[in-house]
């Protein structure tokens, strides 16, 4: 009997263990960041800018995607979705877990009056944060305020969050209200989530339907789950009501429960345990044995294996196979020694900065980011231990953080790179405005744009002469210049024969005088098209000119405004470039402290292992001690004189239980 | 069976419940064994303490830097792409199932400017909505030609290539021209266009 009291609190640790492992993990940040990424495209993209942030959105470039939306709001080039992306900014800062400066968006997004769908999700989103941040009254209150146009697949998660909220004030009658208001009327084919129903089978036995609730989970734990997710609840539903019936002294119920964990489960550890202790409460230590040999065989690390090295040598003294049992517990007595011994090495692997090394150098990433996972493990002294630290959620949060920070390291050393070469190309531009504009203003001035509109107007006028006089030969191309100048030469010549009277002469002055009637008559005729066309290279000419001064006042402008304009930026640079400096080294202390928090965290976990190691030693030690007096009393019984007699040695006491 | 199933219960809604939407970063975050789970607040008061004081600097820091980065874009931008010679070059994609996108080459009169290979995460941002900046850069005013040649998966699995041409003016205004692909219900074949923003 001196062994039940030992299993006792063995007992209790593991419903402890099992009940934690039986509950379903709170809805943390990377919950919102769940629903932000749900987010549809609400409407047609009216801002292409706007586009471009949800580009990097869906791809879970987050920073990215704040940045760019955050210039894009600089530029005033998302105004026509200026809620919508306030929204999403505020999402997405949640998703970093920026809590204080998310909080402020959504509620100046409701200060000024959004739309009502823009509403309900900004006191949605406000909700969450309370929730998270601890303040269940204002959260309910934001809960409260949720109209009708949130999202449909919101819904689901309002309804569980104002539960949980409802339950944190020990209103269960009013969470099993919600709760069953979300799975009323829905048919077999498309029931409510299991997630619901769980909570509203928890919530139903809360408020007093003991019945009812175990029966909903009971449901859940035979239900067809069509994947590992939906498999994992199902096994968490059935330890926890198995050990529930442990503890209510229903070991057949308890075995009926734990039966349906798959082996491959997360829980299937527990689940064994659980079925093995159920097992020796109806007496059948042998049949407890059977699972606990599979427990036997996993791996160490894990609680309910470490429970298990005690548990099968608890179960072999209870079948009477005492030398069975001793053996077994000393081999559990140095497999404690020898895993204490690798923790140590773990936790002093770990101190070095091992882990935390081995996981940046093992899982890089171009983006800080809530959904960013734990893909491979760093190599350790014993891989085993990390499994036990990485599936810790604040182990994960706080590596999360501390990844976001290198991230940002990294960011703003490439910032001071980039400034750096602003800073270049700004001293290249100052010298190659002060250098290359006089010059090329110099060459404008050779070329004489005062002189060019001299010419110009000095043809405009010559053109308006022309045209009041009607004066075609004005307008003569070169050809009739040259038929002209002939006819003049030939004019010329027959005024020297003026006194002849020859018949040829006489015809050739005829000839000239017609020639001479017919050029003027096509001149004439051709003036009103060559006065448009040359009023028309007028113009050009204007336009030209007019260019020309266009560049020439912006070569002049710029020669005056361009320095200070790099003097502008110049001085943004500068007064950029403190702040960069300022807060690199800041980021990198906060990196350091942060990677000791973590490393402190994984520690912590393995001390814990430790602990129960300790203690598994110590009730083993007790064990042995236990078979060795229990040994001991067959044979003082057998000797005469027994009270006299020194007690039997160690050896002796083996053969005896041997026997 | 109240008395029993009590304590699990207590714990389980201390610790809270979530839904299907997070299950599987749930199922991942399961501790395998006795689980520390969020919102951890029954952790030991000192230490929550110190660590809510590093988070919220951290919190600060990461702002910090959000906003600083958010001005070095600017900078940045308005540095090298001032707003009078500036142009933007989108893709974005309506529906687009009768075409699976694997590239598109963007010439800008005449000159290659961008010639950009997509992962499916693009291709997939995009459906849903998402519109990607391909090109950035610099432009004098006056009269200029675009060229894109989109390249992919056409109906019937065959191999696809289409190009789309728009001729714009560049004035003194930053220029947005978005390249489209849309299918074409009736002709059960993408489409590919051009609209130019402003």
């Amino acid at each position: 009997m001196a062994l039940r009291v030992g299993v006792h609190p063995v007992l209790r640790h593991l419903l402890g263990a099992a009940v934690a492992a039986a509950c379903v993990v709170s809805a943390a940040g990377n919950a919102v960041a769940a629903e932000v990424t749900n987010a549809p495209p609400l409407q047609p993209i009216r801002d292409p800018h706007y586009g471009d942030t949800l580009f990097h959105f869906y791809q879970d470039h987050y920073f990215t995607s704040i940045t760019t939306l955050m210039t894009s709001q600089h530029f005033n080039r998302v105004s026509q979705h200026a809620d919508e992306a306030e929204l999403l900014r505020g999402g997405m800062l949640l998703s970093y877990g920026q809590h204080k400066e998310a909080g402020e968006i959504f509620t100046a997004l409701l200060d000024k009056g959004a739309a009502p769908s823009v509403r309900d999700r900004a006191w949605f989103y406000l909700a969450k944060i309370r929730y998270q941040r601890g303040f269940m009254t204002e959260a309910e209150d934001a809960i409260g305020r949720v109209k009708d146009q949130l999202p449909p697949e919101l819904e689901e998660e309002r309804g569980l969050l104002h539960a949980n909220l409802l339950m944190a004030r020990s209103d269960f009658a009013g969470a099993s209200g919600i709760l069953k208001a979300m799975t009323a009327g829905r048919k077999d084919a498309n029931p409510a989530s299991p997630y619901v129903r769980f909570n509203l089978g928890v919530a139903l036995i809360r408020a007093g339907d003991i019945e009812g609730g175990s029966a909903l989970l009971d449901e859940l734990g035979r239900a067809p789950a069509p994947d590992e997710e939906l498999r994992s609840l199902r096994d968490k539903a059935n330890v926890a009501l198995g050990y529930a019936a442990l503890q209510d002294d229903k070991p057949e119920t308890a075995r009926s429960f734990l039966e349906r964990v798959r082996l491959t489960s997360l829980h299937a550890n527990k689940a064994l345990l659980g079925f093995g202790w159920a097992a020796l409460a109806m007496k059948q230590p042998r049949l407890a044995l059977v699972p606990w040999g599979e427990l036997w065989q996993r791996d160490i690390s894990d609680a309910a294996v470490l429970e298990a090295r005690i548990a099968v040598p608890f179960a072999y003294a209870e079948v009477g196979a005492f030398g069975q049992s001793l053996t077994q517990y000393n081999e559990a007595l140095a497999v404690f020694e020898r895993e204490t011994t690798k923790l140590d090495q773990s936790i002093a692997a770990i101190r070095s900065g091992k882990l935390v090394d081995g996981l940046m150098q093992r899982n890089p990433g171009d983006q800080m980011g809530w959904f960013w996972s734990i893909k491979e493990l760093p190599e350790m002294p014993h891989g085993s231990h990390l499994s036990q630290v990485l599936a810790q959620h604040d182990f994960q949060e706080a590596f999360k953080n501390l990844r976001d920070l290198r991230f940002l390291q990294n960011n703003l050393a490439e910032w001071q790179d980039k400034l750096g070469v602003f800073d270049d190309m700004l001293a290249n531009r100052r010298k190659a405005y002060a250098e290359r504009l006089p010059q090329i203003r110099a060459r404008a001035g050779e070329t004489g744009l005062d002189a060019q509109q001299k010419r110009r107007d000095g043809l405009a006028d010559e053109l308006a002469r022309a045209e009041a006089a009607a004066d075609g030969e004005a307008f003569a191309d070169v050809r009739e210049r040259d038929l002209q100048q002939r006819l003049a030469r030939v004019q010329a010549i027959l005024q020297s024969t003026a006194a002849s009277s020859e018949p040829d002469i006489v015809s050739a002055r005829e000839r000239a005088a017609r020639v001479a009637g017919a050029l003027t008559w096509q001149l004439a005729q051709a003036q009103a098209a060559r006065v448009w066309q040359a009023k028309k290279g007028l113009r050009e000419v204007d336009e030209q000119l007019a260019q020309a001064r266009a560049r020439d006042a912006a070569l002049a402008q710029a020669q005056t405004d361009e320095p200070a304009r790099f003097d502008a930026f110049g001085q943004r640079i500068a007064a950029l470039d403190p702040t960069l400096k300022a807060l690199l080294p800041r980021v990198v202390a906060l990196g350091a402290e942060q990677q000791q928090a973590v490393q402190d965290i994984a520690v912590a976990e393995l001390t814990r292992q430790k602990e129960r190691l300790a203690s598994y030693t110590l009730q083993a030690r007790f064990a042995v001690a236990q078979l060795y007096d229990r040994a001991n009393r067959p044979l003082r019984l057998n000797l005469p004189n027994a009270g006299a007699e020194p007690t039997p040695t160690p050896d002796e006491a083996s053969r005896a239980i041997k026997q | 069976m109240l008395k029993s199933l009590h304590p699990f219960i207590a714990v389980a809604l201390a610790i809270g419940v979530v839904t299907g939407a997070h299950a599987q970063a749930a199922v991942q975050a399961l501790p395998a064994a006795a689980a520390a789970t969020a919102p951890a607040a029954a952790a030991s008061a000192p230490a929550a303490a110190a660590s809510a004081s590093l988070d919220t600097r951290i919190q600060d820091a990461k702002s910090d830097v959000i906003k600083l980065n958010r001005d070095l874009l600017v900078l940045e931008e308005e540095l090298l792409f001032p707003a009078n010679t500036q142009v933007a070059l989108f893709v974005s994609m309506d529906v687009g199932k009768l075409f699976e996108l694997d590239s598109v080459q963007i010439k800008l009169d005449d000159k290659l400017v961008a010639n950009y290979l997509y992962t499916p995460a693009e291709v997939k941002a995009l459906h849903r909505g998402g519109v990607q900046r391909v090109y950035i850069g610099n432009l004098r005013a006056g009269e200029h030609e675009l060229v894109a040649t989109f390249t992919g998966g056409g109906p019937h699995f065959r191999d696809y290539k289409r190009g789309a041409t728009v001729k714009f003016d560049k004035g003194t205004d930053a220029k947005y021209i978005e390249l489209r692909i849309k299918d074409s219900a009736a002709k059960l074949q993408p489409e590919f266009d051009v609209r130019v923003w402003q």
